[in-house]
């Protein structure tokens, strides 16, 4: 059930990403809460009386006491998410259903149909459009019908609710305003409470709100102390409290509202509120109040729905349908002025003498072609292919259920997370992707931080190598040995640290040149965090919860250095801390935490005031170097010299640095900015903004110690996934906030940049940018660098023009940094940027912030048109995701809030490959021949209608029966194409990774493009001709020995024959991979054709309707003519299709088709996996089941090669072109064989 | 696998081809077209009044020359042309309720616009306008170069039986047994053939072949047929009673038929035609790629990826 909460929490909080504002993050928000606590506390003025700013309207809550709340008739707790109710669902549904321009079509069709100025029965356009219809709201309900039961059962998970002098359980929909709940240890708030007690001392608990920002680490809440005792529930019957608090709203980090105990009135903050979705840590039980319920909570109050997004290729689709309608119309006019002409009293046997309806008055004819305009739209209604969209939601839907979630290739075991879609309508956007950008922190990087080295003092300590480090020197020549065997002994690894450096381990810093400076650093590293321990208080059990990797690192840096932290009260930190007074002495200090200044994008470092136990006053800070070095205080050169150079040196090896600094503060000094900072923390407006300008007041004049080195490691298979991409054809651009250095670093490693790659580079930190800095006139600041801007843009544009001439073959890369990006984006320059960016193979921005991200994107998406694809993992790339065409969130390591707002989540990055170059490649085939086959097999249809109406004196005679019309999209050709939209295959999984170019076809629109879409057209237009005049031509003679006439019916059903057979053998054709399911479909939609008109031409009905193709199909049968065109007009029809496909193939082949031809006589590889449940496998599990999955069926490749002698000789000594066998592959088969013979004998 | 494809297709299409061909050509068929012919020529100037004018007699006897030997059934068919029995206001006006229900006798309205009631308000049966407009011209043949023998009357004739024309359905189950021509051709206007109001409809089965309306407006339909051997060069002479009405409209064309049936039915060349014509082009095609393989083998370049 708590999985079920959750998932519902998570769908709730997905749509909060759109409301993010660039800057701050929720974590940062988090952050601020957590240190809120920790200043609420050690301030202890929580507790004082502020006047609070009451809303217009005000909530008044009689706790614990429901007949006084009961007039107010708040909501309850029960919540839905449906779309629909019962009585809504026909109304609301089928709205949105003709919110469809084709379905809103067909429905004026069928609506013109009921008139007598139709052809056509209303059936002919009302069975299409009910059965679509139908199936979208089959579709509808059952979704909303899942939602429904994941309601229901939160709706009836149980709580604690005080009843009388007991704790009674309850489901949460009896929940009521005002009601006082019992929660236990990791279960879910039921709704937003407020908290009054808990069994923790200091009326403390922990909660995780990662079901509401998808931060992991916990989080401090504290109850007024007034409630304190309402522990027991004795006590907590007693009190009888009325809160008057805001309206429910959606924001989630605020909360205005007093409790009235007692005559006395006490403002609540936010940190008293439990939001509902949150869970309990940390803590036995706490009892709450409930203030908002249901609806009402905060976190459904926030969930809105996301705008969907569409895919290119639908958006071109609706061209294609605008083109058809275009047709239609054409060929109505047309008709339309026939009929006009056409009309005449001679024709006797026509009765048009005397008082003639308007639609046949020859007198009139004018109004005979208008009326006949609509009459011939409906007859030709079936050009528009109605089931298309249904057809293509199926498909996708399915697609993304079954092949792309269940994709083993695409399984972290580790994390066991599958990858998943999140909208089933991006498919084949996926196999046209030409731009990714992609984060680096967790993307590229694992975000798994190690402490790596450091610099104190002025002296580097830490005697590892980076992988890029290794990497460099490898291109450069030197050998590095492998590292392991060299280690010392004293080396460390363990999570958040890999550290070798005898010299400060274990108390060893005593004996370095600086001891002092050690102490301070590791304190800083100790004290200045956010961090929360968990677990047994040892150094070995212990667990850090922290918002950031790079925070629980340093505090693990600091337990390793004898500064060991191992429990925070919200007032204090307390640090064992060893070899400090003496070698190998142990004492439990206890470090008051006085204020935190938060760490916000902004501010870009994190301060903590703390008084140590003899009353000292002391400010650690740590940050980034450029916002350190600003506050520095003067003197002290070297060190900061040095340090500088540890910090450039750090950054080209790839680490991530940070700086340490501190600073004493007297008594005075302290006492007075905390005025100023309380003042500014209680402000009511700008409150942040207020903050930030307080700390600057007392972040100054700093200390630098020293700077850490944190090692972020390149995820799994990294640079080869970027190689592969790269092969296919797309461009990877790097999107960080990370230091130029460090993202430079990061693209050698990947391998988008290396030595040979020209680099152009756009940076701030120029000596001009510097020069203007010191003056300090920010308009002057600006000029300078937007003019330098211009200036390299331009001629960075010229030089790789020339570039390009003079040595195609050579790689650029452009990089540019964050500010400069910013005046780069300006609508003068964009296009200079974009041209070079275009250009260049590999982009790396840094020190780019998440707005700048999502305009990066949205730079190429609508300035270049190409189709973008964005993957991030952490909430700063929420915009840059929603921005892209696709975007593809990291799930695993840090929150959900990238997921939630993506399209697709995959585990790891190197799962692009997979998703790109195998699913999206063929998701964009399979759609590609689902539309343009239904766009030929609707004008086939169409057209045959269209030649018939010249021959009835354009009078828009139906050529077909009502029936035959309205079944032939829904029924005769309906299943075959969804057939190939699933399993369509061109080349094997492993093929399609073997071979990159090939995605290249779907970059370049290669199979929907209006050339392509001409030749279905031509070949619908020659299949019509040849089904028409074939079959037409059987009226002239009398068939069989009897010689007996057919007639016009009898034509038509012949006609219609002819075409539901050919139309599924076209099918055929086209398919790459055959398999049974595409036999069982087309001989199953012609076998229900024959099906139907045995039934349907054997019986009369009682109806009033013409008995048109009574027994027509008996007759026709009855002559040897119907077999004979039977054979022959299918393939007189399908002769100019297979001619053509086999020109096609022979002559100028289509890339797919020529890995088809080198691989032809490979063994079929299944790599389509699927997943049997979401279960945890383990390899092997995952490797016997894959194996247990693979099909016995042979499929082929329809393959319209030519097999003669010569051609089969000349591919068996083309030298290297069959595939090498890969080892796993041979493996598999090994086993499957040991498989089957252990299932011999265990039969046997 | 296209050349066996091609091959495999020319080798079962031009054997069914020729078969076609052959049985078409054993067909003979005798087309005489009288529209024009069999209006005196001081009437051709204005053949509308020529057809209306329900005094002149409209008899007309002309003699054929059968070509080839005809074995029995001979069939007899009318062609008319520039007939369109498939327009819309045309093909719809008939009630085949009422055609098989007595009951349904009055059910006309909806349906059978503008010939649904007589003059006098009843319902017509059969109602509509494809009834109304029922092909009316007679035809009788008699052998010609036979001596006449003593006592004879001329040509002895050649009867044409009308049985049998319409298909087994129409006459079973859509043409009631209980139906009767009432009220039929009672118009001021009289758009063709008259119904022998004693006889069921399911027994007319010139309406039946009538009223299968003709897919194009050129069709032939079946007249009678002759349970009589023709012999080549054999002169027969057809009596013709023109009272069909094919003169208001250009073109309209109309001519008897004399057919014999072979296994496929009539004269059709086209069907054996289409299929050894697609039969050789695909022998065809399949040499010229077996050619082209041997002569353009896929080159290396064809197998490097763009």
């Amino acid at each position: 059930m708590s999985s079920r909460i959750k998932e519902m929490m998570r769908v709730a909080t997905a749509r909060l990403g759109g409301e993010q504002s660039p800057r701050g993050g929720t974590s940062q928000a988090g952050r601020a809460e957590a240190s809120r606590t920790a200043r609420l506390g050690g301030g202890g003025g929580s507790l004082r009386r502020q006047p609070q700013p009451q809303a217009p309207t005000v909530r008044t809550i009689y706790c614990n006491d429901r007949e006084a709340n009961a007039p107010v008739g708040y909501k309850g707790n029960s919540v839905s998410t449906t779309k629909y109710s019962v009585l809504t669902f026909l109304p609301k549904g089928l709205f949105e259903q003709f919110r469809r321009v084709a379905n809103l079509y067909f429905l004026m069709i069928s609506i013109l149909s009921t008139t007598p100025i139709s052809p056509v029965h209303p059936v002919t356009n009302v069975v299409p459009l009910s059965l679509v219809l139908l199936v979208s709201l089959i579709k509808e309900a059952f979704e909303d019908w899942k939602r429904f039961q994941n309601d229901m059962s939160i709706n009836n998970a149980h709580v604690d609710v005080l009843q009388g002098q007991k704790w009674e359980s309850a489901p949460w929909k009896r929940l009521q305003v005002g009601d006082i709940v019992r929660i236990k240890q990791d279960t879910y708030f039921p709704s937003d409470l407020l908290f009054l007690s808990s069994t923790n001392p200091d009326g403390v608990c922990y909660i995780e709100t990662a079901n509401l920002d998808g931060e992991t680490n916990l989080k401090i809440r504290k109850a007024l102390e007034k409630t304190w005792d309402c522990v027991i529930p004795e006590k907590a019957s007693e009190f009888k409290g009325e809160i008057q608090c805001e309206q429910p709203n959606n924001s989630l980090y605020t909360f205005t509202g007093n409790l009235i105990v007692d005559k006395q009135t006490i403002p609540i903050s936010p940190n008293q509120i439990l939001l509902r979705g949150c869970s309990l840590r940390n803590t036995e039980y706490i009892v709450a109040a409930v203030i908002f319920t249901g609806h009402e909570t905060k976190v459904m109050m926030n969930s809105m729905n996301v705008p969907s997004k569409r895919s290119t290729l639908e958006k071109k689709l609706d061209k294609l349908i605008l083109a058809l309608f275009a047709t239609l119309f054409t060929m109505c006019v047309i008709g339309a002025i026939g009929s006009g002409v056409f009309i005449n009293e001679k024709y006797f046997y026509l009765g048009l003498r005397g008082r003639v309806e308007d639609q046949f008055n020859p007198k009139n004819r004018f109004v005979v072609t208008i009326l006949t305009m609509f009459t011939l739209i409906t007859l030709y209604s079936t050009i528009i292919p109605i089931s298309l969209y249904v057809s293509i939601e199926m498909i996708k839907f399915i697609q993304c259920a079954k092949f792309i979630n269940n994709d083993l290739n695409m399984y972290h075991a580790e994390s066991n997370t599958p990858a998943l879609a999140r909208t089933s309508n991006l498919n084949e956007e996926l196999g046209q992707v030409e731009y990714i950008f992609s984060d680096k922190t967790g993307t590229l990087t694992r975000n798994l931080m190690e402490f790596f080295k450091c610099s104190i003092g002025g002296e580097i300590y830490g005697t590892g190598i980076t992988e890029i480090e290794k990497g460099g020197a490898e291109r450069a020549g030197v050998k590095i040995d492998d590292d392991e065997g060299k280690r010392s002994a004293t080396a460390v690894h363990e999570k958040g640290f890999n550290f070798d450096d005898a010299r400060i381990m274990r108390g060893a810093w005593r004996n370095e040149p600086n001891p002092d400076a050690c102490v301070q650093f590791c304190r800083c590293l100790a004290i200045c965090h956010t961090v929360l321990p968990e677990g047994e208080e040892t150094p070995e059990k212990i667990t850090y919860q922290a918002a950031s990797p790079d925070e629980a690192a340093l505090v693990a840096a600091a337990k390793n250095f004898g500064f060991f932290f191992y429990r925070r009260t919200p007032t204090t930190v307390l640090v064992r801390e060893s070899h400090v007074e003496r070698m190998g002495s142990i004492q439990d200090v206890a470090y008051e935490i006085l204020n935190v200044l938060e760490f916000n994008s902004t501010r870009k470092r994190q301060s903590v005031v703390c008084r140590f136990p003899n009353g000292k006053l002391v400010l650690y800070c740590k940050g980034a170097d450029n916002v350190i070095f600003e506050r520095l205080a003067d003197g002290n050169h070297d060190i900061k010299k040095t340090s500088r150079e540890h910090l450039e040196q750090f950054g080209s090896a790839g680490l991530r640095t940070l700086c340490l600094a501190y600073r004493d503060l007297s008594r005075e000094q302290y006492e007075s900015w905390n005025e100023k900072f309380v003042q500014a923390k209680s402000s009511l407006r700008d409150r942040d903004k207020k903050l930030d300008e307080v700390a600057e007041l007392i972040e100054k004049d700093l200390i630098l110690i020293g700077c850490t080195a944190i090692e972020d490691k390149l995820q799994e298979g990294v640079p080869a996934c970027i190689e592969t991409l790269s092969a296919a054809g797309i461009k990877i651009w790097v999107l960080t906030g990370d230091k130029m250095e460090t993202a430079i670093n990061i693209a050698y490693a990947c391998s988008l940049v290396n030595n040979d790659t020209k680099q152009f580079i756009i940076t701030s930190e120029t000596d001009a940018i510097r020069d203007a800095e010191d003056r300090g006139d920010p308009v002057e600041i600006a000029r300078v660098i937007k003019d330098s801007v211009k200036q390299s843009l331009r001629s960075y544009l010229e030089e790789a023009h020339r570039s390009l001439r003079s040595t195609p073959g050579r790689k650029l890369a452009f990089i540019i940094d964050g500010r400069c990006l910013m005046y780069a984006l300006d609508p003068a320059l964009r296009v200079n940027l974009l041209g070079l960016s275009l250009i260049c193979q590999s982009v790396v921005c840094c020190r780019v912030s998440p707005l700048q991200k999502a305009q990066v994107a949205s730079l190429v998406r609508k300035g270049a048109r190409k189709i973008t694809l964005s993957i991030g993992d952490g909430a700063n790339d929420v915009s840059m995701i929603q921005a892209a065409h696709v975007g593809i969130g990291i799930s695993g390591q840090e929150g959900m809030q990238a997921v939630m707002a993506s399209d697709f989540a995959i585990a790891q990055f190197r799962y692009l490959t997979d998703l790109l170059l195998v699913h999206g490649r063929w998701s964009y085939l399979r759609l590609c021949k689902v539309i343009t086959y239904f766009f030929y097999k609707n004008l086939t249809f169409t057209l045959t209608q269209f030649w018939f109406t010249f021959q009835t004196g354009f009078s828009g005679q139906r050529f077909y029966d009502d029936w035959f019309q309205s079944l032939y999209n829904v029924i005769f050709t309906a299943l075959p194409v969804i057939m190939v939209g699933l399993f369509d295959k061109d080349v094997s999984a492993s093929l399609s990774k073997k071979y990159p170019q090939l995605y290249q076809e779907g970059i370049r629109n290669t199979f929907f493009r209006w050339k392509v879409i001409a030749v279905w057209g031509f070949f619908a237009f020659y299949q019509s001709i040849v089904f028409y005049y074939f079959t037409a031509a059987a009226s002239q003679h009398g068939h069989g020995s009897s010689g007996k006439i057919l007639g016009q019916w009898d034509v038509s059903t012949m006609a219609f024959t002819c075409v539901v057979v050919t139309v599924n053998l076209r099918l055929l054709m086209s398919c790459n991979s055959i398999t049974r399911w595409h036999y069982f479909s087309v001989a199953g939609s012609i076998a229900a054709w024959f099906l139907f008109i045995f039934i349907y031409s054997a019986i009369m009905t009682s109806f009033d309707r013409q008995e048109n193709v009574y027994f027509v199909i008996y007759v026709l049968m009855s002559t040897f003519f119907f077999y004979l065109t039977l054979m022959l007009a299918p393939v007189i029809a399908l002769f100019g299709d297979f001619l053509y496909l086999s020109l096609q193939r022979w002559l100028f082949p289509y890339d797919y088709q020529v890995i088809q031809e080198m691989h032809k006589d490979d063994p079929h590889e299944y790599s389509m996996i699927h997943l049997p449940e979401r279960s945890h496998l383990s390899p092997e599990e995952a490797r016997s089941y894959a194996i247990s999955m693979l099909p016995r069926e042979n499929s082929k490749h329809t393959g319209f090669a030519f097999d003669s002698p010569g051609y089969e000789s000349f591919f068996a000594s083309q030298q290297g072109v069959g595939v090498p066998h890969k080892p796993w592959d041979v493996a598999r088969r090994a086993s499957m064989k040991q498989q089957r013979q252990q299932q011999h004998t265990g039969r046997s | 696998m296209v050349i066996p494809v091609l091959a495999f297709v020319g080798l079962i299409f031009i054997p069914i081809g020729l078969a076609c061909i052959v049985s078409s050509n054993k067909v003979v068929e005798v087309v005489y077209r009288y529209d024009t012919k069999c209006v005196p020529g001081n009437m051709l100037h204005n053949k509308v009044a020529y057809i209306q004018n329900a005094s002149i007699d409209k008899t007309c006897t002309r003699t054929l020359k059968i070509p080839r030997d005809m074995k029995r059934p001979i069939y007899i068919y009318y062609q008319l042309d520039k007939f369109y029995q498939n327009h819309r206001r045309y093909s719809t006006s008939r009630s085949d309720a009422q055609l098989r229900e007595p009951k349904a006798a009055g059910d006309v309205a909806e349906f059978c616009k503008p010939e649904a009631f007589a003059a006098n308000g009843r319902p017509i049966v059969p109602c509509g306008l494809i009834a109304w407009s029922l092909f009316n011209d007679t035809y009788s043949f008699a052998r010609r170069n036979r001596l006449p023998r003593d006592g004879d009357h001329g040509p002895p004739p050649l009867t044409v039986s009308k049985r049998g024309i319409s298909w087994p359905s129409e006459r079973g189950h859509l043409f009631g047994k209980n139906v009767f021509p009432r009220n039929f051709q009672n118009g001021s206007l009289v758009g063709g053939g008259q119904l022998d109001p004693r006889k069921p409809l399911s027994e007319q089965e010139d309406l039946m072949v009538w009223m299968r309306t003709a897919a194009l407006p050129r069709f032939r339909k079946l007249y009678g047929r002759m349970e009589a051997d023709l012999v080549a060069g054999e002169l027969i002479t057809v009596t013709v009673r023109n009272s069909y009405n094919s003169y208001s409209y250009a073109g309209g064309e109309k001519a008897v038929v004399l057919s014999t049936a072979g296994w496929l039915g009539g004269r059709n060349g086209f069907l054996g035609r289409a299929y050894v014509v697609v039969g050789m082009a695909c022998f065809l095609l399949a040499l010229l790629l077996t050619l082209l393989c041997l002569v353009f083998p896929m080159k290396e370049e064809h197998l490097l990826l763009r």
